[in-house]
């Protein structure tokens, strides 16, 4: 919106002065002059690691779900659940193999620009080579999903125990390990999103970037699970009996919720940048408001936040299918727009630039991914079969009196 | 307390059970009625749709209160930095939607909730110190083990007889019993 306006407009009396202004945008200098030709592997790699960042998100979505399901020992979720751990089980080991061509374009100097600085010449690296340095990133990246990645098939296995014998010793067990693991996961996504997309810039500070993209990511999984589940719930398919209109209608709420608080993390992160208005932190948002990049930024503030607000106001809509539906793939768009506006301003700094790659990686990872859920969900049965709560799950529906029209008919 | 000035305020039925209740505001509503109600000691799960309750509108209430809100933050900003007594603060501009947000939205949650709770006071009538239920003293145990449906005399298709008849044979109430203002 009104930084650059900010830093040109009142001049003498501002903080961030014409030159501080120059200051601000300098580490996107490194790449003004260069072009990034659509065949370069700079840019496969960018629109390679765009496609990870939003499927990564449907993984890490899926498993603070099944946490979260787990730490409220909630009812109504449990006949969805082995939707989310199934999703959140992709992690190990297939997010993982995936994750290695970013390691792999990292190392040969595609992507991570600081890679290749030594940080005895960058003051901002220098304090962050802790964990930025290339060692570092080639170990935690695939550590942390593998972590992430083993929380979830526990409790995916455990799960799956208990169809066979019934025990809640099972749910107890989850219910402890997702007590710890919430930490974990809050602590190793947030380092999963620094390393992988937020150190492309890795002067940039932000606090509340861990959080930013966890909510997009729930945002993004709750609306897939809707789509799903109702997919999965129609005559005929695995989860007929066991999932209602109710539980749609808890899904289409929750995913409202995080419409809210999606604009509220990201508008909270824009704002105290804005307002604090230091050079370190400004040149972030200064690159996205350049050229289409500052469209890019208001189909966000929009597309993400107030289009999907002012539909989701209504109650009667979370049922209705004919805009579910439109709103959920429209939602995929605009999560993929989010992550592109994270990665892209570094080699394009000029604006949106799309390539074939995108559409490629994006369609690509995910049919595959799609492609690798559907064999794993069907090894194992499609709801937990005897789950202490799934019997919450299926009564917790209204009881439906007969409309008016059955009823006379009856007397 | 019958007198001959007094008129009746509507006929309240009474039942044992829940499903009783259940089956009987089915019929009421089949029957066309508009001014009744169900009294239960503990909510009876689909008992909305029993009655044919449509959607609350107190939402449309609380839209209106966050719009006004999210407004009016906005324009007092606007008004007090820009154009009342205009001051640079933090080499910031005089007004933008930016720092204008957090107020903003603060007053949308603020009228928002004002909207809800009068909205649903307004639709309910409240406040209202008396309700000639309260009269009477079987009434008294719908807080306890009874279920009660009373129609009230200004439904348009209210008969004192015709409705006595309707609620003792159709919805088989077990006591019928004429409620006066």
């Amino acid at each position: 919106m009104a930084l650059a306006a900010v830093a040109s407009s009142v001049g003498a009396l501002s903080v961030l002065g014409a030159d501080a202004g120059h200051a601000a945008s300098a580490p996107a200098a490194d790449h003004a002059h260069e072009h990034v030709s659509a065949f370069s592997l700079k840019q496969v790699a960018h629109s390679y690691l765009t496609a990870y960042m939003f499927c990564l998100s449907l993984c890490v979505g899926s498993l603070f779900f099944t946490l979260a399901h787990h730490l409220f020992d909630a009812g109504w979720s449990a006949s969805i659940r082995r939707v989310t751990e199934t999703l959140a089980s992709l992690l190990h080991p297939w997010m993982l193999i995936l994750s290695l061509p970013i390691i792999g374009f990292a190392w040969t100097g595609n992507l991570h620009a600081w890679f290749r600085i030594d940080p005895a010449t960058d003051h901002a690296l220098d304090v962050k080579k802790v964990l930025f340095n290339p060692k570092a990133f080639t170990v935690m990246v695939p550590l942390l999903i593998f972590l992430l990645g083993s929380m979830a098939r526990s409790i995916r296995a455990w799960s799956v125990a208990q169809d066979k014998d019934g025990a809640a010793l099972w749910t107890t067990k989850s219910r402890k390990l997702a007590a710890g693991g919430i930490f974990f996961f809050a602590i190793g996504t947030t380092l999963l999103c620094f390393l992988l997309m937020k150190s492309l810039q890795h002067q940039f500070f932000s606090t509340m970037y861990g959080v930013y993209y966890f909510a997009g990511s729930v945002w993004t999984t709750l609306i897939t699970l809707y789509l799903l589940t109702m997919w999965l719930a129609q005559p005929g398919r695995p989860l007929e009996k066991v999932y209602f209109k109710r539980q749609q209608q808890d899904l289409g709420v929750l995913f409202f919720a995080f419409t809210v608080f999606y604009a509220y993390i990201h508008f909270s992160q824009y704002f105290l940048i804005w307002n604090a208005a230091i050079p370190e932190e400004t040149f972030w948002y200064v690159l996205r408001e350049v050229g289409s990049w500052k469209w890019v930024g208001m189909t966000i503030l929009f597309g993400h936040f107030f289009v999907p607000f002012l539909i989701l106001l209504n109650q009667d809509i979370k049922r209705n299918l004919a805009v579910m539906v439109p709103v959920g793939l429209w939602s995929w768009l605009m999560h993929y727009i989010d992550v592109t506006y994270n990665v892209m301003p570094v080699i394009h700094p000029e604006g949106l630039h799309l390539t074939l790659w995108d559409p490629l990686f994006w369609f690509g990872m995910s049919a595959l991914l799609g492609r690798l859920f559907w064999s794993e969900y069907r090894k194992n049965p499609p709801y937990p079969l005897k789950d202490p709560r799934l019997l919450e799950a299926i009564v917790h529906h209204e009881v439906s009196a007969p409309a008016a029209s059955a009823a006379s008919a009856a007397h | 307390m019958s007198s001959n000035l007094s008129k009746p305020y509507g006929l309240l039925a009474e039942f044992h059970t829940a499903a009783d209740i259940f089956e009987a505001a089915m019929r009421c509503r089949d029957a066309g009625f508009t001014k009744w109600d169900v009294y239960t000691p503990f909510p009876i799960h689909g008992m909305d749709e029993a009655m044919g309750l449509r959607k609350s509108p107190v939402g449309w209430f609380t839209f209106c209160g966050g719009f006004t809100g999210f407004f009016t933050g906005m324009t007092m900003i606007w008004y007090m930095n820009q154009f009342d007594y205009p001051l640079v603060v933090g080499g910031k501009p005089l007004f933008t939607p930016l720092f204008a947000f957090p107020v903003s939205y603060e007053m949308t949650i603020l009228l928002s909730a004002f909207g809800t709770l009068f909205g649903m006071f307004f639709l309910n009538q409240l406040p209202r110190f008396h309700n000639p239920l309260f009269k009477n003293d079987r009434f008294k145990k719908s807080t306890d083990d009874r279920f009660f449906i009373c129609i009230e005399a200004g439904d348009p298709r209210f008969g004192l007889e015709k409705t006595r008849a309707f609620l003792t044979e159709e919805c088989h109430a077990s006591v019928v019993e004429s409620v006066e203002d």
